[in-house]
């Protein structure tokens, strides 16, 4: 019998548990395996569709009073991400940014991508420095598939930024191929092979006089910070990360973060089976159901956290029959009212498409409601992209809000 | 504007139309191929791939049948490495007739149409997953086929031998002095500039758009364009060609093809072949009428929906679409309109495509007095280098029946492994790898669509998630010293973006939800292709925005 | 539920092309001859046909530890379509002497085990013997062999008197090959602490669970053992005796493997499947029921633990880690590594070995770290690879357990 069980295995459940663990609770954090956050940009984004972040979100909140923001509101937001945080800081990973100016921060396409807290390791990436008419130089190696640099330079200089654009001969290594974001990852964690490419780099800095260098979100998975620094030293110039395409080198660095956090708050976590359904006495979660080898293993708390997703992370499927299911406990969802209003025409429309706003209603404890507004069950509680009314990728809200309802799912 | 003169010149780059510039140029004769889109942009890359049997036409188009059958053989030996010997079953479900299956065996012996009643624990060894309540099964010499690697082969062959093949070039005007059709006028679509084609002859070889250039030279001829919707699933439940033994009609046909396994046709009549919808309630059915073939058919992945316009020729009033012949009609258009120098080849279907070319340049030549005889059908088709022409065979398997020369389900994966190109592959999914996207891109594709059809790239599970960005990128970086700029590039990607996302709304639930929404995550989120919308333009040798070419899909 | 009505190769499907799997690989991270679970997995099987030659023959490289299985968000059974991947490559091409010999691990326990074991065991720890073997048959020079024993732990159990009497619940113990063969001490703890428990310990004829065979492509010879013990537990499952097991890997073979790679979904095989435990899952479920005694003896020690991929996969959490915790005294160190690399034979084969090796390097560098030297692992062959490698004795977690009882 757990104090908690936080299902899912993203930013929110970890900080669910993180929070619950903190209070000398036993916890667990139960999902089928790894998901967004070895998706997304490794970045914190509160609310990018605006310069302020925070200014962005108190405006929402009076006008969706619905959106998950408004129901936590700004104190739990900010100490959630304050906490998160810190934990990186402890982990010799700071996140770095404010709460009321957006970062830009480059892509692997050389759009400027706004985002509120950003690693140390892509800080100096920020436009605003990047205008200042120094030149910046963007490199990767040609046996990467997943980072171009002529087109990022091209796009950052139509932007205003003096970028080049170079490849790098890849050290020596004992691999001939297969040279993924997380395979030359590890290999910068090695001093030998960064040496190797801080010579390179700092020859190019010689020839081209580069300020900064723009680098794949590849410099290390274990001590990025240290091989950033390292490679600046070498380089004589300022480096920062790119963020690359999944499997995300950046996200997975907060979740093996978060992970240690927990485990070393003596969580527990139990990944490879499908929560499949609860068994309810009442308005009470008493247990949970885990797919296993030959039988379901039943598992008890006295408190649940539904942190399992959305659509993308799988917290939620459609059936070919136009249905939309939450699949661990089966709550009651709030859809667009029939299929023909799931999508837009176009796949970048503006407004995004309905069908991903899809959720679970929550009262402001967070806890699920159903279609009429009556609580489904009183010990359990939703968090991040689960939630509905909000499209977390479309309003650049996605790790926040997971922190800010994460935290509060692990205080109330 | 400029003025080239040759001596027949063929609209319209899908089968038929290269079908004939091959056939032509093989002959000696001069000729010019104008095709508005790509090659296939139109009918030809929008079918199911079936090499057929002529099983499906034995009751109703004895004719056609009997046409499929000749030319089933002739192609397997012309072109084998766009074609895989799946073979094809018939079969009697218990929501099918059951006498139909003796008329059906007698009308196969009275075409030509090979044909074999095999047992149905037999049809059960060889395929497990079909429903065990079928009753009886015909085996035919159905196939499945490259219909785009096929196009290209014959293009090659044609420019071999003298053709002037020309995409992206739109016909504006065909040209009549008094009664007689002398040239036209073509847009090439990627400058605007206009050209002047004198010919003795115009081939109208545009199949759904048939009418449309008939129009042009103030001819009626109508074409009604059958819409036919098809659906691709993620993996092959199949490996053989499944047909419900009954009279055509929709929803009745498995055809497994490259790693998917297309489940088709709808058949409905549209007004226009460039304007029209993909209706849910044509994708609910088909996947109904799927169950029925392999139980549990709607628990399987759908990758996308699509749908093509059959050509139809409609000669007289026919009560439906369906029955209309699906034999094929040349069009002397001096006999029938009293206007001279241009002929029309109409209805007809893939498999029959070199037929078509056959009769139509026997007539065209007879005209030229060129007395060249066909050679279609005995010369063997060259391969495209984006199709690793140096690997037809591949040595991985010691076993005798991965030498064939036909392609095999397991031949793009026994390549990548003999050359240990696992980490090079830009297409994950359909195992494409980067030589092969920089062969397309030299070849000259014109936008991020041509590779796709070229090389499959982005036709797999995740619809272009990761290699839409990659290929995007080797495009800009081959082609940059040649005028292509970051605009352009930022356009084809929001381009195809959008053209992948028509074809995906109608299958969109369960493991295809989720990717769509991941590849949102990758574009809108990590990517921000969205802020480089002022940073994107048409352009730089790259079509991709122009009315001719754009095909509108009506929201349902 | 949907996420697991797609039978195994179906649930190719669910890929959604994220390569989360493919990052966490332990194999993938060590060595490019094997291009990652992704790839070999849910992408080459949409090019894979039964009645056509095999296309691709890096899947070998996969070592089954199914940690792919364990990170996939979808649901795709990755590890499992890889297994199936290699048998029809094994199918179509043979099998080679040395997989042949190290899949039949009843077979060469057989063969050792007995008066005879110390001149085996000598010859095997001859370097000059070594290098033969690895001329000749391909198993590396360094890879771990375990000792045999010199009696069989199924001899000492029918010779044995049993320490209960009376009408007691009644218990199927399933010992696999390592047990009787190798360390009966293992088995012996395993009877004390189901016999202190109360139960009467019944050992039915069994054979290896054919997990080596399966893992070795030979899908036919595998099935006949299965079906074997099938035969041999289903009277007590259908009586409702449980059966438990010490080795994770025969277990989960009884419970999943078994059925799922050879397609057996007959209610006999379910019976045994749904039958079969850990056994310490066996005994945190009667913790849970409040039925396990708890009169332990403090043991004042922190010891390094090695959850074995055999018991992820399992995916019951960690039991030992929750009826260990009930001992005062004891601290377990959990392991994060991965993987110790040997994946049952996998690591014995000469072209794998040094890839075993450097898997499991994270695991050594624990075990070497705590300074402790004892280890624990609930997996035979983890077993031996962790001590082989470390130098560190490593012992199934049973024991310990036996110990605070005060059984051994």
């Amino acid at each position: 019998m757990y104090d908690t069980i936080v299902i899912g295995a993203g930013l929110a459940g970890l900080m669910a548990a993180i929070g619950r663990a903190e209070r000398g609770e036993k916890v667990m954090v139960l999902a089928k395996g790894h998901g967004t956050t070895h998706w997304t940009t490794g970045c914190l984004d509160l609310f990018a569709e605006v310069d302020d972040p925070i200014a962005g979100i108190i405006q929402l909140t009076d006008q969706r009073p619905h959106h998950p923001y408004a129901l936590v509101g700004l104190t739990m937001i900010e100490q959630g991400v304050a906490r998160f945080r810190a934990i990186c800081e402890a982990a010799g990973y700071p996140m770095v940014g404010n709460f009321n100016r957006n970062l830009l921060l480059p892509t692997a396409l050389g759009a400027l991508r706004p985002t509120a807290f950003a690693p140390a390791t892509m800080i100096n990436g920020d436009a605003r420095q990047l205008r200042d008419g120094r030149p910046t130089l963007i490199a990767s190696f040609g046996v990467l598939r997943d980072f171009f640099p002529p087109l990022i330079a091209a796009n950052l200089r139509a932007q205003g930024i003096a970028a080049e654009a170079a490849l790098l001969a890849l050290p020596p290594t004992g691999r001939q191929h297969d040279f993924s974001p997380v395979i030359l990852a590890r290999m910068f964690d090695q001093p030998d092979f960064r040496a190797r490419v801080g010579e390179q780099l700092a020859a190019f800095v010689r020839k081209g006089g580069y300020a900064r260098i723009g680098m794949p979100a590849i410099l290390g998975l274990k001590h990025p910070t240290e091989v950033v620094r390292d490679l600046q030293n070498r380089a004589g110039a300022l480096i920062f990360e790119i963020p690359t395409l999944p499997t995300s080198v950046a996200g997975m660095r907060l979740y093996h973060i978060l992970e240690n956090a927990l485990l070393s708050l003596g969580g527990r976590m139990q990944l490879g089976g499908f929560v499949q359904r609860g068994e309810p006495l009442k308005e009470t979660l008493v247990a949970v159901f885990s797919e296993a080898a030959a039988r379901e293993q039943r598992h008890t708390a006295r408190r649940w956290v539904l942190a399992t997703g959305g659509i993308l992370g799988g917290g939620i499927r459609a059936t070919p029959e136009g249905h939309l299911r939450e699949t661990a406990l089966d709550l009651p969802l709030q859809t667009p009212d029939s299929r023909s209003g799931w999508f837009a025409a176009r796949f970048l429309a503006e407004q995004g498409h309905p069908v991903f706003q899809s959720g679970v209603r929550v009262d402001r404890s967070l806890r699920p409601l159903d279609a009429s507004g009556r609580l489904v069950y009183e010990n359990v509680m939703v968090a991040g992209s689960a939630l509905a009314g909000f499209d977390p990728v479309r309003e650049g809200c996605l790790e926040g809000v997971a922190i800010a309802t994460g935290w509060a799912a692990g205080q109330q | 504007m400029q003025t080239i003169s040759t001596d027949v010149l063929v609209i319209g780059g899908g089968a038929t139309g290269t079908g004939c510039a091959l056939d032509l140029a093989m002959r000696g004769i001069r000729c010019v191929l104008v095709e508005k889109g790509d090659l296939t942009h139109g009918t030809t890359g929008r079918y199911h791939g079936l090499l057929h049997s002529g099983g499906r036409y034995v009751t109703k188009d004895p004719q056609s049948a009997r046409e499929c059958a000749q030319e089933n053989a002739i192609l397997r030996r012309i072109m084998p490495h766009c074609i895989e010997q799946t073979s094809g079953f018939f079969v009697i479900t218990p929501w099918d007739d059951e006498s139909y299956g003796d008329v059906f065996v007698a009308n196969c012996h009275r075409t030509g149409v090979p044909v074999q009643e095999i047992s149905v624990a037999e049809m059960l060894r060889r395929e497990p997953l079909l429903n065990p309540r079928i009753s009886r099964v015909f085996e035919v010499p159905d196939a499945s086929a490259d219909s785009f690697l096929a196009t290209h082969s014959v293009a090659l062959a044609a420019r071999e031998y003298g053709a002037d093949i020309r995409t992206y070039h739109n016909v504006i005007e065909l040209i009549r002095v008094g009664d007689r059709v002398v040239g036209a006028v073509v847009e090439d679509l990627r400058s605007g500039e206009r050209i002047r084609i004198d010919c003795a002859y115009v081939l109208n070889a545009a199949g759904a758009w048939a009418g449309k250039i008939a129009a042009l030279a103030g001819v009626t001829v109508t074409v009604v364009p059958g819409k036919g919707t098809m659906v691709a699933m993620n993996h092959r439940m199949v490996n053989t060609v499944v047909n419900r033994c009954k009279l055509p009609s929709d929803g009745d046909i498995i055809v497994p093809i490259h790693t998917v396994a297309v489940i088709g046709t709808t058949d409905v009549h549209v007004p226009d072949p460039d304007v029209f919808g993909i209706e849910p309630e044509e994708i609910q059915f088909m996947l109904d009428e799927g169950e029925k073939l392999v139980p549990g058919f709607r628990q399987y992945r759908a990758l996308r929906a699509w749908a093509g316009v059959r050509p139809l020729y409609k000669d007289k009033d026919v009560a439906s679409d369906r029955d209309i012949p699906r034999t094929f009609k040349l069009l002397d258009h001096e006999e029938r309109d009293g206007v001279s120098g241009i002929f029309s080849i109409v209805g007809g279907k893939w498999t029959t495509y070199r037929l078509m070319a056959e009769q139509t340049v026997n007539e065209i030549a007879r005209r030229l007095g060129n007395t060249q005889p066909c050679r279609t059908a005995s010369e063997v088709l060259p391969i495209p280098k984006f199709e690793h022409t140096r690997h037809a065979t591949v040595t991985v398997s010691p076993d005798p029946a991965a030498q064939t020369p036909h392609y095999w389900l397991g031949k793009p994966l026994a390549l990548v492994e003999s050359q240990h190109a696992a980490g090079d592959l830009i297409c994950e999914c359909e195992l494409v790898t980067r030589d092969r996207i920089q062969a397309a891109i030299d070849a000259g594709a014109h936008n991020l669509d041509d590779i796709r059809r070229d090389v499959r790239m982005g036709m797999g599970p995740c619809q272009g998630g990761w290699c839409i960005y990659r290929t995007a990128n080797i495009l800009y970086e081959r082609r940059c010293a040649d005028g292509l700029s970051h605009v352009h590039t930022n356009e084809a990607i929001l381009h195809f973006l959008q053209e992948r996302w028509k074809g995906l709304t109608p299958v969109l639930w369960g493991d295809q939800l989720r990717q769509a929404r991941l590849d949102e995550l990758i574009y809108y989120g990590v990517l921000g292709i969205q802020r480089l919308r002022a940073l994107a333009e048409p352009g730089g040798g790259l079509v991709t925005q122009h009315p001719a070419i754009a095909t509108e899909y009506v929201q349902a | 539920m949907d996420h697991i009505e797609l039978s195994l190769t179906q649930s190719l499907d669910h890929c959604i092309k994220c390569n989360i799997c493919t990052a966490a690989c332990p194999v993938a991270a060590v060595t490019d001859a094997f291009p990652g679970p992704k790839y070999v997995g849910p992408q080459a099987q949409r090019f894979r046909h039964a009645a056509q030659p095999v296309p691709d023959a890096s899947v070998d490289y996969c070592s089954g530890c199914r940690v792919c299985n364990q990170v996939c968000p979808t649901g795709v059974r990755i590890a499992e379509l890889n297994a199936r991947a290699r048998a029809q490559m094994v199918a179509e091409r043979g099998m080679p002497l040395r997989n042949r010999i190290i899949a039949r691990s009843g077979l060469v326990g057989r063969l050792s085990c007995g008066p005879q074991a110390p001149l085996v065991n000598l010859t095997l720890s001859f370097a000059p013997a070594r290098w033969l073997i690895e001329q000749v048959l391909g198993i590396h020079r360094h890879a771990p062999l375990p000792k045999a024993s010199t009696y069989t732990f199924q001899h000492w159990f029918r010779r044995r008197k049993s320490t209960v009497a009376g009408r007691r619940p009644k218990v199927v113990y399933f010992h696999g090959c390592s047990t009787n063969y190798y360390e009966p001490h293992v088995g012996k703890a395993a009877v004390a602490v189901l016999e202190h428990l109360g139960f009467e310990v019944i050992i039915p004829p069994q054979r290896c669970c054919g997990l080596p065979l399966l893992s070795n492509g030979d899908f036919p010879a595998a099935q006949k053992h299965h079906q074997y013990n099938v035969a041999q537990l289903l009277p007590f499952v259908r009586a409702g005796i449980p059966i438990v097991g010490t080795s994770t890997s025969c277990t989960l073979t009884l419970k999943e493997e078994a059925p799922e790679l050879l397609g057996l979904h007959g209610d006999d095989v379910r019976a045994v499947a749904a039958g079969t435990y850990d056994i310490f899952e066996f005994l945190r479920n009667l913790h849970e029921r409040g039925e396990l005694r708890t009169d332990f003896r403090s043991i004042e020690r922190r010891l390094p633990y090695h959850p074995p991929c055999q018991l992820r996969a399992h995916r019951i959490g960690r039991p030992v880690l929750d009826v260990l915790g009930l001992v005062p005294g004891l601290h377990l160190d959990e392991s994060r590594a991965d993987c110790c690399g040997i994946a049952g034979t996998y690591g014995l084969k000469r072209e794998k070995y040094q890839i075993a090796m450097d898997v499991g390097k994270p695991l050594f560098d624990f075990v070497q770290a705590s300074g402790q030297n004892l280890a624990l692992c609930d997996s035979e062959t983890c077993r031996w690879q962790i001590s082989g490698a470390t130098g560190v004795e490593t012992r199934h977690p049973i024991e310990i357990l036996a110990e605070a009882y005060g059984v051994l």
